[in-house]
């Protein structure tokens, strides 16, 4: 069963000079799906995510939301159409409470951002939109709380708090569970099938297991290329991957 | 009251400096040269203060301010008849809508950088400012020019205040004082401020939640400079006349220290940095030829001993204990 295709790059390029940090990429994601992106080092997962959420201008190829060509406009519109990003370091605003880092995100929804006489407090959909985030992620009981003072765990999730309060379609997520313990790596996968069932979601994920465990479809990248796409099973058994992963050897992942 | 100054020590500020600054001509026996320093440092305080919400609010490091500052003295002179007396509020309106005009191009310009370049960038374009009206000879050179017919001030034909009465400026510069500091807080107290400060603490992470940083930027730049014109057009009907040192780089950079001195962004330190620093000018100035000297040590002093300034100190003093 493959959901409609809600993002596609067609023949994706990013050159540095002459290094070709991704080259000739194309790839379709599905809404209501996870799309596992894994490769070793290098191998331009980050470069991809950075092209999908416009913080990169593509050198060559088209990237297609829903169908229209968005490569050329500016980062910040890419979030009005829904394409919403995560940050591979802890990216949050980090001297105000969880629901004010969450206020920031959803304000763009309700408008009046360029108002200077308007108080910051006076909306109630706003504030509803905010709390509505942290529930999804399961923050509720820290709205009140310092966004440094949580844990590194309860940051991840805040990230992801703030993506869902810009009311996304689109996910993109960059290591969601880097430098995490095992039971809050556990808590980041239930979050993550909970959210497959409404969003369309993009994961560069450097655990093994929690890929596997969540994906759909999987890429597998290596030094900016395209190596193979399919589902889990497929991915696994492929001959190129292991070689590519593993080097010469008969290892299975 | 409470809606907009939210802080304690905020509060207890403005309940004792503002009642004070109002009976404190009282106690000068209206002694002219008084008043007239009491009112350049409140005029000169609302220009720190639009230079602290730049700065400490927004993260944007400017050694240019003071083009503004000047300009909004030149601006009169320039659109003004000269012998003519114009009505002040209209030429308010005029003088904050151009500087807002020149400060929306050079914003435009100078915000495609940021941290020491825009230091630089902004600094380069002042200086240049500065030399067109120190060399040129239609304004008067080194030496300014003179505002021959002061502004009538009457309002739907009701005369407020007289501007050449220094006690009547004075109050009336205090006042403006009080609405900038309560337009500040109005801002940053917004969906816009909330937006700015995001912006200043993590550009990054603020354009990717959707929001345009570049305007965010460019508005704040457009209203602190426009109120640094304000207060430089007070200081030019002051003592009537203008000069081009308004604009020198000097003029920004201890607009900088007062700022850095009372607390930076906190707002209402900007009027306590201002008073320390002018007090200390003052008092200094009058016990030794050197103060200079001794101004530089107590500033780095002061400055080693309140990390996060004047304010700051009282902020931790006042409600540490909760």
């Amino acid at each position: 069963m493959t959901h409609a295709t809600v993002l596609q790059t067609e023949g994706l390029c990013k050159y540095w000079g002459g290094v070709k940090a991704l080259d000739n990429m194309s790839l379709s994601f599905h809404d209501k799906s996870v799309h596992g992106i894994v490769g070793p080092n290098g191998a331009g997962k980050s470069t991809l995510l950075n092209l999908l959420c416009g913080s990169y201008k593509p050198t060559a190829g088209r990237i297609l939301h829903q169908g229209e060509a968005i490569e050329d406009i500016r980062a910040y519109q890419f979030v009005r159409r829904g394409i919403g990003r995560g940050f591979q370091k802890t990216n949050i605003y980090p001297q105000v409470t969880c629901l004010e880092n969450c206020c920031i995100a959803a304000q763009r929804r309700v408008g009046g951002s360029f108002n200077i006489l308007l108080s910051k407090n006076s909306s109630a959909l706003l504030k509803e939109m905010a709390e509505q985030a942290l529930q999804q992620v399961g923050l509720g009981s820290r709205r009140d709380t310092i966004a440094s003072q949580i844990s590194y765990g309860e940051q991840r999730q805040l990230e992801i708090a703030m993506v869902l309060a810009t009311a996304p379609s689109v996910l993109l997520l960059d290591e969601p569970m880097a430098g995490m313990g095992h039971e809050e790596s556990r808590l980041i996968i239930e979050l993550l099938k909970k959210l497959k069932q409404d969003y369309c979601i993009v994961l560069v994920e450097h655990d093994m297991d929690a890929v596997f465990e969540l994906s759909d479809q999987l890429t597998v990248m290596v030094n900016g290329q395209h190596l193979v796409t399919g589902c889990v099973d497929e991915v696994r058994n492929n001959s190129k991957v292991k070689e590519a992963y593993l080097g010469q050897g008969d290892e299975v992942i | 009251m409470t809606y907009f100054f939210g802080k304690k020590t905020e509060q207890l500020f403005i309940w004792l400096f503002f009642p004070l600054a109002l009976l404190l001509p009282l106690f000068l026996e209206q002694n002219e040269f008084y008043v007239n320093k009491l009112t350049s440092v409140v005029i000169f305080a609302i220009f720190v203060m639009s230079l602290d919400y730049l700065v400490g609010r927004c993260g944007m490091i400017t050694l240019g301010h003071s083009m503004f500052y000047g300009l909004g003295g030149y601006l009169f002179i320039l659109i003004a008849p000269e012998f003519e007396a114009v009505n002040f509020w209209v030429y308010t309106f005029y003088i904050c809508v151009l500087a807002a005009a020149i400060a929306l191009v050079v914003g435009v310009i100078v915000l495609r950088t940021s941290g020491v370049y825009m230091i630089m960038i902004t600094l380069a374009i002042a200086q240049m400012c500065f030399y067109f009206f120190s060399d040129s000879v239609e304004f008067g050179g080194n030496d300014g020019l003179f505002i021959l017919m002061k502004p009538d001030t009457s309002l739907f034909g009701l005369a407020f205040f007289n501007l050449d009465d220094p006690l009547h400026f004075y109050y009336f510069c205090l006042l403006s004082l009080f609405n900038c500091l309560v337009f500040w807080k109005l801002v940053t107290g917004s969906r816009f401020g909330r937006i700015m400060e995001a912006v200043k603490d993590n550009p990054q992470r603020t354009t990717a939640l959707g929001y345009n940083v570049f305007l965010f930027r460019l508005l704040s730049y457009v209203m602190a400079s426009a109120l640094a014109a304000y207060a430089g057009y007070l200081f030019a009907l002051q003592y009537g006349f203008v000069n081009p040192s308004m604009m020198s780089w000097q003029t920004s950079g201890s607009a900088l220290v007062m700022s850095i001195l009372g607390g930076m962004g906190s707002l209402y330190g900007a009027i306590l940095g201002t008073v320390v620093y002018e007090g200390l000018h003052y008092s200094l100035e009058h016990l030794t030829e050197h103060w200079l000297l001794l101004m530089g040590c107590l500033i780095i002093a002061m400055v080693m001993l309140f990390k996060a300034g004047i304010a700051g100190f009282l902020e931790n003093l006042l409600e540490r204990r909760k």
